[in-house]
This record gives structure tokens, sequence and C-alpha cells, in this order.
């Protein structure tokens, strides 16, 4: 009996040395040798609602242009998934579980790498495609169980937005709100606008507290920055809080969510409608992403729009690019990967308006996006893409005082291969801190406690 | 490591099994005696004999003992043992309606119901667990054979001194089971004790608390019991992750070589084989992997016992074969790649649940609201749990228009399986369901009827719709009917005529037909189905529901529209489900007016329909996705899915249509005395035809702005030319349309890119990529509005076509529309009778006051800015003027 396993395990590694691909991290191989030979390379990636597609796009083109030019027939295609992100996961779990679609390239939203990874959907990928040039707390997002199984396609983090205008009608001597790090600073600001009793202001700021991710987004925040900071889960996603930590972390919401600072509107807002708010003047500050600074310059001019890093701690967002577990063409489909988070290319994204994940495309002062498109040069009518206003360097003038430092210090929702259900209890059970009658924060707490280790068991 | 061989310390078994009770008549009386549990006791108590690990004096039976009985024979039970302790309980149990706790119900249980029913005579498992960790045993094994053991887990979970006590429970929580045949031991201790005694095979080897529990769950499962929901009957077992302990050692006899003890904790299963790429060779790996697992399990049963437990029998050490059996494991699972998750739980990591598989749920717009309560409730259900505490699938539940719906599934099934350049309804309609829930039979077979040879989806449709609600005419109470005869069974022309008999200025709506079932089915009762001059006169009947402005989307949009205007909400009547008077009215609490249901007699209602689809392709976990769904509908169709449609003030879906919910809304018949028929594939078709082609082939002007700032928001289907081209889908081959590029401040505000006429798309689209472009200048639209509203108006002028102007920009130019020049505009369109649909690539350009707003709203268009996905907007707004795409 003792002699079987020997011979089965025997067997399995030679059939593992002949049929099994990937490696460990660092010195892993390219995802493996293509199956079929040049062709479509599929890109699966959810429909940009705000307004920076074309970026994505164009540098597709230009990997299919160098493609071109080099002889070689492999193209990449961008396949659109819907504009919802639960509607974009649900897609490309079940058509890679079930065979429905056939993708070579997923684009993943950073808290769905452990779960398609712990369901072996995505391949391993060579850690090299995540080097040193990749901001730390963004490369993390990349892997998962000690590899790398995603590269960093574009990042996200929350972010203080604010109408300097207000500030300086309200009295302040400076409109830079570099110093306001914690919340007690922030109340203070709220208080101070509120007693200059501006014209159409409602309330100090909104967010987004409504029933879906944005409400884990928000509260996440809260907890994080709660007294000890409240961490739901261990590096592995095993649920660590405790009843008590809950209920520090509940207390730090609930004080963000309160009346008297926050626009009513607020607990049914999603993003979409909490920048309306802002932009229609109802609050002086708001928690968004960085999309809302080329939105919001469309808006304010920069002498009335600002923006800072969110006081305690901010949620990490974001997309990383993973090669399907039944791509034909892995290879290749990690070679376009590559393309597409290079130096050269985050500088585009980060030109573009999105956060950008290589520290170069911050600071590099040599390096440019080489894939301009249709932009047209300067033009004596002085029409540019966009308003956003620019560095030197002619960056978004905030990414690197502003945003990078903001990417670097910012935390992670819970790394588990069952963020669905954690997302889904988290936001439900703390529903009711929201509605007519909230619970206290400890009798909250004890019921997300009990709810959250059903949806994440040992 | 923490797994415990007991042999050689004091264990002690205590088997309770109350086979008869004293009082079992109601209203206080347990269900009744189990003569079953008899056979139970005395065939565990053989098994446990032939362990190997309790001798002949350590196992205890109490027969059907008193609480009192019970409690001292646990307490000297508990004070003996040292090395292993089981309990083991058969009887009734009962759980309070929380359901917090679990009651061991004894010989004299009675049963004292209301809203905190207590159970004299009865011992909480909590204060059992409590006397056993009095004890100092090593290890505490509590078995429970009896309804809703499943209860436990949560006591256990919350249990202080847990890490002692392992947890076998018969059934999943709040669950009861069959004892079964009186003449037999109970199904699962039937199963227990065959798998303690080895099938009668002395010395096949150890069996471990964790193999018993695995091997129960599979041994249930493959029985194919169910408990009495009817859900598959499901073992559960907890114990701190590394905590085990032998309850099955081999006989004396068995002298063969024992496997050396590896220094890794067990796995919970095989790890997942990587796809390979053949058939054969998956074969092949996943017999390897299955013997992977086998053997790691095997290995994991001789190792050391932990502390001062016995270290095993002399001379069976094989010590030096363990680097290269362990050096192997560890290859070939490093190799394994894909299946690390796997991994992590054989290097050190308790057993955690793998992600579920993911069902895709597309549902009628009106309904979704409820499917998705539904899913919620479902997710966390019992029935989506499996004995792990893992859940079994995840659900993703959207919604998309339900004659896109049809139309993807029908006819472009192909293309949702592999997006093409232009059609791709993955982003457009959403994604590839694997459940579709449509508001109406007649959906499926619209989809049946359009599928040729090449559809890449198969719909497979329940027989039995999973609810019911007629549509009803909805009527401001004050200018309802009162009479039964006129609010049931009246023709909806009739209805309508006879509230403008009422209410001269009262006027219809209904939702948009394209988009909502509800609005397609009141179409079919206002374009009437019987022969004569006036039978399907579409535009006759559209005049009677005639608004300005597009229809509300769906039936709850309209209802919550209404009381924007008091005049409005209290003349207007609305066509909408029955069951949206119970739960429709959440919308912003504004004050509304009371409304009565009026039942019309020709408008078929909604019948949301389970329906399976499968893809082509799509067949890698065909039999994993089979059962996942099914669960999901018998869930829907049984009592816990039936109660989220009756809160939402459904109907049962056959027989006389009752109302699910007796707690009827306000202005609800209890029973409607004529509920009409299910509704027809060709009368759906054709009122969805006829709502098409009122008024004709439409005609479309689209105005692209080309100046300069629009660089940036150009390429990739986001950009002007993208939007533009999606667009073309919602037009067919009759209608007509144009496109120019607007640049440029002089006399000449735009060029033509395409001039008026019939358009094959393809050859649309090719143009628009050949001939559009960004200019270096800037933009004039106002020159460009007026002279496109000039155009309009010329060939308006012979024809009664459905017109629209579409201008898509980034504002950057809109400082040209001075107050003056916007109030020309403003003043040209109303004129020319002309929507204008503002499409804005930048934030903020609808809101209220902004110029694309105040001319969109002028002119009855819609102004569409990043706020909305702007894409589908557009599309569904072009589709709106259109024929649609052939």
């Amino acid at each position: 009996m003792t002699r079987r396993p020997t011979a089965l395990l025997a067997l399995l590694v030679l059939l593992c040395l002949a049929a099994c691909t990937g490696g460990g991290d660092g010195a892993a191989p390219a995802p493996s040798a293509d199956v079929l030979g040049p062709g479509d390379i599929v890109v699966a990636s959810g429909r940009d609602v705000t307004g920076r597609n074309g970026v994505r796009q164009r540098l597709i083109d230009a990997w299919n242009e160098r493609q071109e030019r080099a002889g070689s027939d492999y193209r990449a295609r961008l396949v659109e998934l819907p504009g919802s992100a639960d509607e974009q996961r649900g897609q490309l779990l079940g058509a890679l579980q079930s065979g429905s679609a056939a993708y070579d390239v997923v684009n993943l939203d950073v808290t769905w790498v452990p779960e398609f990874a712990a369901a072996g959907l995505v391949r391993p990928l060579p850690g090299t495609l995540v080097d040193a040039d990749v901001i730390d707390s963004v490369a993390r997002t990349a892997r998962w169980d000690g590899r790398t199984y995603a590269v960093p396609f574009n990042s996200d983090v929350g972010l203080l937005y604010y109408r300097r205008d207000d500030l300086e009608r309200a009295g302040l001597e400076s409109t830079d709100l570099r110093d306001v790090t914690d919340w007690a600073d922030l109340e203070e600001l709220f208080n101070t606008v509120a007693e200059a009793d501006l014209p159409g202001r409602e309330r100090g700021w909104t967010t987004q507290l409504a029933a879906y991710e944005g409400r884990t987004v928000n509260a996440v925040e809260a907890f994080a920055s709660a007294a000890d900071g409240v961490a739901l889960t261990d590096d592995t996603g095993r649920y660590t809080a405790t009843a008590d930590a809950l209920t520090r972390g509940i207390a730090e919401l609930r004080r963000r969510a309160a009346a008297p600072y926050t626009l009513p509107e607020a607990v049914r807002s999603d993003e979409a409608a909490s920048l309306g708010d802002f932009a229609d003047g109802r609050t002086t500050f708001l928690r968004h992403w960085p999309y809302a600074y080329r939105t919001l310059h469309e808006t304010y001019g920069a002498e009335q729009l600002g923006v800072t890093a969110l006081p305690g701690r901010a949620v990490l967002g974001g997309q990383n690019l993973a090669v399907t577990r039944d791509s034909r063409r892995a290879g290749k489909a990690a070679e376009l990967i590559g393309f597409l988070t290079g130096r050269a290319s985050e500088r585009c994204l980060l030109d573009a308006g999105f956060a950008a994940t290589r520290v170069s495309a911050y600071q590099d002062p040599g390096l440019r996006c080489p894939v301009t498109g249709d932009k047209p040069s300067p033009s004596p009518t002085g029409e540019r893409p966009d308003r956003m206003p620019r560095d030197a360097a002619d960056r978004p003038a905030y990414a690197r005082t502003v945003l990078l430092p903001a990417l670097r210090g910012a935390v992670h929702r819970p790394r588990t291969p069952l963020y669905g259900a954690f997302t889904q209890t988290f936001t439900a059970h703390l529903g009711p801190l929201f509605g007519a009658d909230p619970p206290d924060d400890a009798t909250l707490a004890r019921t997300l406690d009990a709810a959250l280790r059903r949806a994440l068991p040992d | 490591m923490a797994g415990l061989d007991p042999r050689g310390l004091v264990n002690r078994a205590l088997l309770v099994g109350v086979s008869e009770y004293d009082l079992v008549q109601p209203p206080h009386g347990v269900p009744g005696d189990l003569p079953a549990v008899k056979h139970s006791l005395n065939r565990l108590r053989e098994a446990l004999r032939r362990t190997g690990v309790f001798g002949e004096r350590e196992i205890t039976v109490a027969r059907s003992p008193s609480l009192d009985d019970f409690s001292r024979v646990l307490r000297q039970t508990a004070a003996e043992a040292e090395g292993v302790l089981l309990l083991y309980f058969a009887g009734h149990g009962a759980i309070p309606s929380a359901g917090d706790e679990l009651f061991l119900q004894m010989r004299n249980a009675s049963v004292v119901a209301g809203g905190h029913a207590v159970f004299p005579g009865a011992e909480m498992f909590t204060t059992v667990l409590t006397v056993l960790a009095t004890s100092e045993a090593r290890r505490i094994v509590v078995v429970l054979d009896c309804c809703f053991a499943g209860n436990a887990a949560w006591i256990w979970e919350t249990f202080r001194d847990k890490r002692r006590v392992l947890l076998l429970m018969s059934v999943q929580a709040n669950h009861r089971t069959d004892a079964g045949d009186p003449d037999t031991p109970t199904p699962f201790t039937a199963e227990l004790a065959r798998l303690l005694a080895g099938d009668g095979k002395d010395g096949e080897g150890e069996l471990w608390f964790r193999d018993l529990a695995d091997g129960l769950r599979e041994a249930m499962a493959a029985g194919g019991h169910r408990t009495l929901r009817g859900e598959p009957w499901e073992p559960v077992s907890r114990a701190e992750p590394g905590e085990d302990v032998l309850l099955r050692a081999p006989a004396p006899a068995d002298d063969a070589p024992h496997p050396p003890p590896p220094e890794l904790p067990p796995p919970p299963g095989p790890p997942d084989p990587p796809r390979p790429p053949g058939r054969r060779a998956a074969l092949l790996l996943r017999t390897a992997a299955g013997a992977l697992a086998a053997a790691v399990r095997r290995t994991r049963r001789a190792r050391v016992p932990a502390g001062r437990g016995r270290q095993g029998p002399p001379g069976r050490p094989r010590l030096r074969r363990r680097p290269a059996l362990l050096t192997l494991a560890l290859l070939a699972l490093a190799l394994l790649g894909f299946g690390s998750y796997r991994i992590v739980t054989l290097t050190g990591e308790p057993a955690r649940c793998a992600p579920p598989l993911e069902l895709r749920v597309l549902t009628d717009p009106d309904l979704e609201p409820t499917v998705r309560a539904a899913a919620d409730a479902y997710l966390t259900s019992e029935a989506n749990t499996t004995g792990d505490g893992c859940r079994r699938s995840g659900l993703t539940v959207y919604s998309a228009g339900s004659a896109d719906a049809v139309t993807a599934l029908g006819r472009r099934s192909r293309a949702w399986l592999e997006p093409g350049a232009g059609v791709n309804p993955q982003r457009d309609v959403g994604p590839q369901p694997d459940i579709w829930i449509p508001g109406s039979p007649a959906d499926v077979a619209r989809v049946t009827a359009a599928q040729d040879t090449d559809a890449a989806a198969r719909v497979d449709a329940d027989g039995t719709p999973l609810a019911y609600s007629p549509v009803v005419l909805a009527v401001p109470q004050a200018v309802a009917v009162e009479s039964l005869d006129e609010r049931v069974g009246v023709p909806l022309n009739r209805m309508i005529d006879a509230l403008r008999g009422r209410l001269p200025e009262a006027e219809v709506r209904r939702p948009d037909p394209e988009f909502t079932d509800t609005g397609l089915l009141a179409t079919v009762g206002l374009y009437g189905t019987q022969t004569g001059p006036g039978a399907r006169d579409a535009a006759g009947a559209e005049r009677r529901v005639a608004q300005v402005g597009p229809p509300s989307p769906t039936a709850a949009d309209l209802l919550c529209a209404l009381p924007d205007d008091d005049a409005v909400d209290e003349r207007t009547a609305a066509l909408v489900p029955e069951f949206l008077m119970k739960s429709g009215v959440t919308c912003d609490s504004r004050r509304r007016t009371p409304r009565i249901a009026q039942y019309p007699g020709d408008v078929p209602g909604l019948e949301p329909v389970f329906t399976r689809v499968r893809w082509q392709g799509g067949d890698r976990d065909a039999e994993a996705r089979d059962g996942a769904a099914e669960a999901f509908r018998r869930w829907l169709a049984g009592k816990p899915g039936q109660a989220v449609f009756a809160r939402d003030g459904f109907r049962e879906p056959t027989g006389d249509r009752a109302l699910l919910d007796e707690d009827r809304a306000a202005g609800v018949l209890h029973a409607p005395s004529r509920l009409t028929e299910t509704a027809g594939r060709d009368a759906t078709e054709a009122a969805l035809d006829g709502y098409r082609n009122v008024g004709g082939p439409g005609r479309v002007l689209f105005l692209l702005d080309s100046s300069g700032s629009m660089g940036g928001l150009w390429a990739g289907p986001g950009g002007g030319p993208g939007l533009l081209k999606q667009s073309f889908g919602g037009l067919g081959g009759r209608d007509e349309y144009a496109v120019w590029a607007v640049s440029g401040t002089g006399d000449d505000p735009y060029d033509t890119l395409l001039p008026f006429g019939r358009h094959a798309r393809r050859d649309a689209e090719r143009t628009v990529d050949r001939t559009a472009a960004v200019r270096d200048a800037e933009a004039d639209p106002h020159g460009a509005l007026l002279a496109a509203l000039d155009a309009m108006k010329l060939r308006g002028a012979d024809d009664e076509r459905p017109d629209l102007i579409v201008y898509l920009t980034d504002d950057e130019d809109a400082g040209h529309l001075t107050a003056g020049r916007l109030t020309d505009v403003i003043g040209a369109a109303r004129a020319a009778g002309v929507p204008v649909t503002m499409v804005s690539l930048t934030g903020g350009s609808c809101d209220a006051g902004e110029p694309d707003a105040r001319i969109s709203e002028a002119t009855g268009g819609r102004c569409l800015d990043t706020g909305d996905d702007l894409g589908t907007a557009l599309h569904d707004e072009v589709a709106r003027t259109g024929t649609g795409e052939d």
C-alpha cells in the first residue's frame, strides 16, 4: 500500500512535466508556447464609461501597427463588456468557467485577481512583468499565493476634491489642504465653510454610500482609518476581525456619514450621482476617483478646483490584465500585456486621465507618450483635447504631487477568492446604518461579524 | 500537528438514543416515537466495538433517557474520559424560531409553542457542550443524528473551548429529516456505522474523524437522500483547522507497513488538474491527481500522534522513505500550476471554500428587483450552502431591454458568442446568460422561431411559469370605475374610451414596448386582435397613449415619473403589472395619487418563466452548471422562492392564480374573475412590428462635432465616431439617415460625410471610418443646428416620418451658443417639430439650465452625457425613431 502512492506520484510528476505550464514567481517562463499560430488575440475589457476609452484602443492599435511592421500576423482585438463591474465579473467568470466565450486576455478589477487565480481561470505570468518600477502597493494586487497572475494596467485611489473658491470665501488663508490628514481636520473645515453659509451649499461633503461596491470602498476606508486600523482579513483572505474591532470601524463610518456634514443623497449615491451633486455645487468636498480630475475640470477652472489625499486611509482600485487559462496564444498574449503595461503605455494612460501604475510615468522627465492618435497638434484656435491643468512635462498637474503619494499609501480591500460573497455581505449588513432607525455600533458589529464569518468560512 | 491517536488512553463513548417519548400528542407533544433509533443504537455500538479505539466497557448506551437521566450520565461519562470522549445523540431535535439554539429532546420532552417556543424536557446544545468541556478528555467528538442537527454548527463556532471539540451533524442547518424504516437504523447512522465498521472488512485501515465526515457526505449524496424540504441531505462537520482524531485503528492482525508520517496537514481534496491539451491527457491527469490526493490522505492517517498520545506501534517507521515521498508530492503539486489555491491548503492553510460556479441570470427590467431579491436570498440559503459552509454557486443578476434580449438570443447568438467589430451583444445586452427569466413564455417562443441552424445558444424553458401578474390599467382612484363588470374583463380600448368618457382630458401611458414585456403585452391589448377595419391600427392605437417625449423605460419608472407633476398624476392611467401596486411604490416618497387596478380582458399577463440557456462550446462544466441552475430553479419554484414573489405582490402561476400573499395591496382585487390567457408568439411579434413601424420608417440626421477639441474623444468604441457607428444598429433598411461633420465657424458650418438615404450598416460604418476626421478648427453649433433643422424641415414636408437630430459633441464650443443664439435654435427646433438629442462626451452638460439640456428638453429629445451609458442610451434613442436593424 505504501508503494502505490509513490508510484502514482512519480506518474503525476511525469505527466506534469509533460503537460503542465507555468512555474514559480520571478523565474517563471512565459505562460507557454502558443498552441495556435498567428491570429487574433482577444482582449476582454469593460466598457469605460469615464470617457477615456480612446487611449486603451489607441494602445492596442499601436501594438497592432508594431506587429504589422514586424511582418507578424498577430492582431489584438478589443471586445468590450458591459460598463457595470458586476456584469463584467459575471461574464468573465461564467465564460471562463464554462467556455462560453474565448478570451486570451482579461482586464480584471484588482479585487477579482485572487478569485480568478484560485479558480485556475488565469495563468501564472513571469514575475518580471511586474518589475520594481511598478508602485509597490499596486504591484501587490498582481499576486496571489506567491505568484504573479496579472499585471497592473491602470490604478485608482480615493481622493478628496474640493472647491478652492469656497475655502477662500470662507476666509481661509490657504486653499492647500496638504496638512489635512485626519477626519477631525476635515470636520473643522466643514464647520468653517458651513459658517460662511455659501449659497447653494447644502452640506460639507458627499460620497458613494449606495448599496454597491462604493459602500464597501467607503466603509473599508473608514475601517482602515479608525483607531488602530481595522483590517477585515489577513493577506491570505482569512477573516481576522472581531466584533470589537468592527465596532470601532462602524463608529468611524457612522461619523463620516453623519447628518451635519454629509449630503443626505450620499446614501443613495454612486460615482455619477455624487459627482453630479458636487458639480452642481451642493457640497464643498467630494470623495472620488482620479478620473473625476478630468471630468470636474470640464466644469471648474484650476482656480476653483482642488484635490488632495483623502484624510485617513484611501482604498486602492484599478484593473489588471491577465492571460486566460484557455488562451491558445498565451505566449503572445503575455507579450501584448507587457506592451500595454510598459513604461510608455503607462505614461499615455496617465496623460489621458488614468492613474498610472508605474513610478516612471510620474517621475521620469524623459518619458513621453509616443501614441498621440488623433490628438491635434497645438492649433491656432487654442483647443485642447481636455481642460486638465498640466505640469511642465505635460502630465496632469496633480499627478506627481497628489496622485502618486496617494497610491503609495493606499490600502487594499480584502484579498480573498471569495470577494464576491464578502462585498455583498459587507454592503448588505452595513445597510441598517444608513436606514431610518440605525442600530448601535456594537449591535451592528455583532451581526456583521457573524455574517462575515459565514461569508468567509475558514 | 494536532491529530490524536487515542489508543491506549481512557476513552469513553456515550450513545444516547431516544426512540420513545412520553408525550406525542398535540398541542405539546413531540412529533412521535422514533423506532429506527433503537436500531441505530445497536448498530453503532457494534461498529464502535470493532474500531479498536473503544473497549467494550468504554461504551455506554442510554436508551430513551429522561432529561435528568441524560444529564447525570453525561456528567459521569465526561468525568471519566481522558483520551477521546464521544457523545452520540439520536432523537428529536428542535429549534426556536430565531434558530440560534438547538434543543435535544429527551423522553420527557414537550413543546410550548409561541413566538419564543420553549422546550421543557430538552437539553440545550450549548449546555451539552459546556458539560462536555468539563472533561479532561483530549478530544471530544459529538455526533448528532436529529432534525436541525446542522444548527449546532453555529453554536460550536462561538463556543470558547471548541478547539477540543470535533462535531459531526447528520444534516445541514434548518433541515428536518425522516428517520426512515422503523425496522432499520436511521439513514445517517446506518452509513455512520458502516464507515466505522469498515464495511465489515476488519483491518482495512485507519479512519480519522475527517475521513469519516467526508465519507458520510459522499455516502449520503450517493444514496440520493433528501431532507423533508426536498433538498439533498448533507451531513455537516466542524473541527478546528488541523484537528483530527483517530476513530478506527487497523485490527492487530494488520502488520502491513504503515506509510511514514508526513509533516503536512491534510489536503481538503484533490487539487484541480491543469487543463491539458487533449481529452486523453485530461483523463490521465485527473486520475493521477485523484490518486495523489488519495495517497496524501492515506499518508496523513499515519502521522505521529500528538502530545502524550500513543506514539504508534513499534517497528513500523519506514522513515527513510519519507523524503522521497514528500519531495515527489511537493514537486508534483508545484508543477500542478493552476491549482495553486488548493496547494495553499496543502501547505499550511486550513480547508477553504473554492470560488463557486457563477451563474449569469438575465431577466426583464420590470422583474429585475424581484429576481435580484430572490437571488440575494438564495445565495446565503442552506440550499446554496455545502456541508462545509461554502457557497455552491454565485449569481449575477442583470436585465436588458426585452426586445434586445429576444433579438440577441434569437438572431444574434453567434455574435453574442463571438462579438464582431460592429455587433457586440456582450457589451450592448450583457453577459451571455446561463439562465433567462423573461416576462412571458412568448419571448422564448419568439427566440426559438427566430433561430436558424447557426444558432449558438439553445434555450430550454420550464413548462410552468414561476409566477403570474396581470397587466392592469392603474386608474387614479377619483376617476376609476366602480362596478366589477366594468373593472374586469372589458377590452382595454373600451376601458380607455370609458375613462375618457368620465374625464375627457384623461391620458393613458404604458412603458416602452421594446424595453419591457409589460409594455409589449399592453400593446397587444391596445392594437387589438379582432379582425375588421379597426384591427391592428397601430397608429390609431398609439394616439391613445401618446405623450410628450419618450415612454418610460419600465413600469416602475412610469409609476415613479407620474407624481413629478400632480396634475398629470391625477389624470393619467398607467398600464403596469399588478404586482407594482404593492412593490412599485418605493420611489422617492412623493405624494402620489391612489390608484385602482382595472383588469382588461385582452391584455395577457406577465408570466416569468425560468429558461436555461446553453452555449455552444460552453459545456466544459456542463453537468455542474446544469446542476447549479436546476438547484436555483427548484428553489425559485419552491417555498422560499415563492415567498419572494409573494412579498412583491405576484400571483400563483397556475390554477385560479390566487395572490401568493393574502395581504394584498390597496386597489388590487383579490380574485378578478377573468384572467387572460398566456401571450402568444404571433400576437407579441405583431405588436412589436406594429409599434416599430408606426409612422413608417424614420429619418435621422447625425451631427458629429469634428472640431479640434474632439481629438481626445475620437478613438475607440466610446469616441464620437464609435458611438455614432454603434447607434446605426437602431436603424433598419427602410430608414434614411445622414451624417454631417461639424467644424468651421464661417458660412459653411458642416461637411456631409454621408448623404441622406438608406444605407447598409456596414457601408455606412466604412464611410464614417474613411471620412470622419478631427479638423483643426472650432465648431459652430448654432449654425450647424439651424442648417440641420432646415434640412429636416425640407425633407419632412411631404411625409409623416418620425424625425430625429442627434448632435454628438464635447461642448467645447458651447460658448458660441449665447443666450440669443440658443433661443434661435430652440425656436427653430420647435417650429420644425423635430426632436434634437444632444449627446455630450463630457460630464455635466445635461444639468438643468445647461444649453444641451435646454435644447433637448424644448424639442422633446433626450440629453445624454457621461453620466449615462452613452453607447446604449444613444442606440436606444435612435432605435425609437428607426424601425430597427433587420
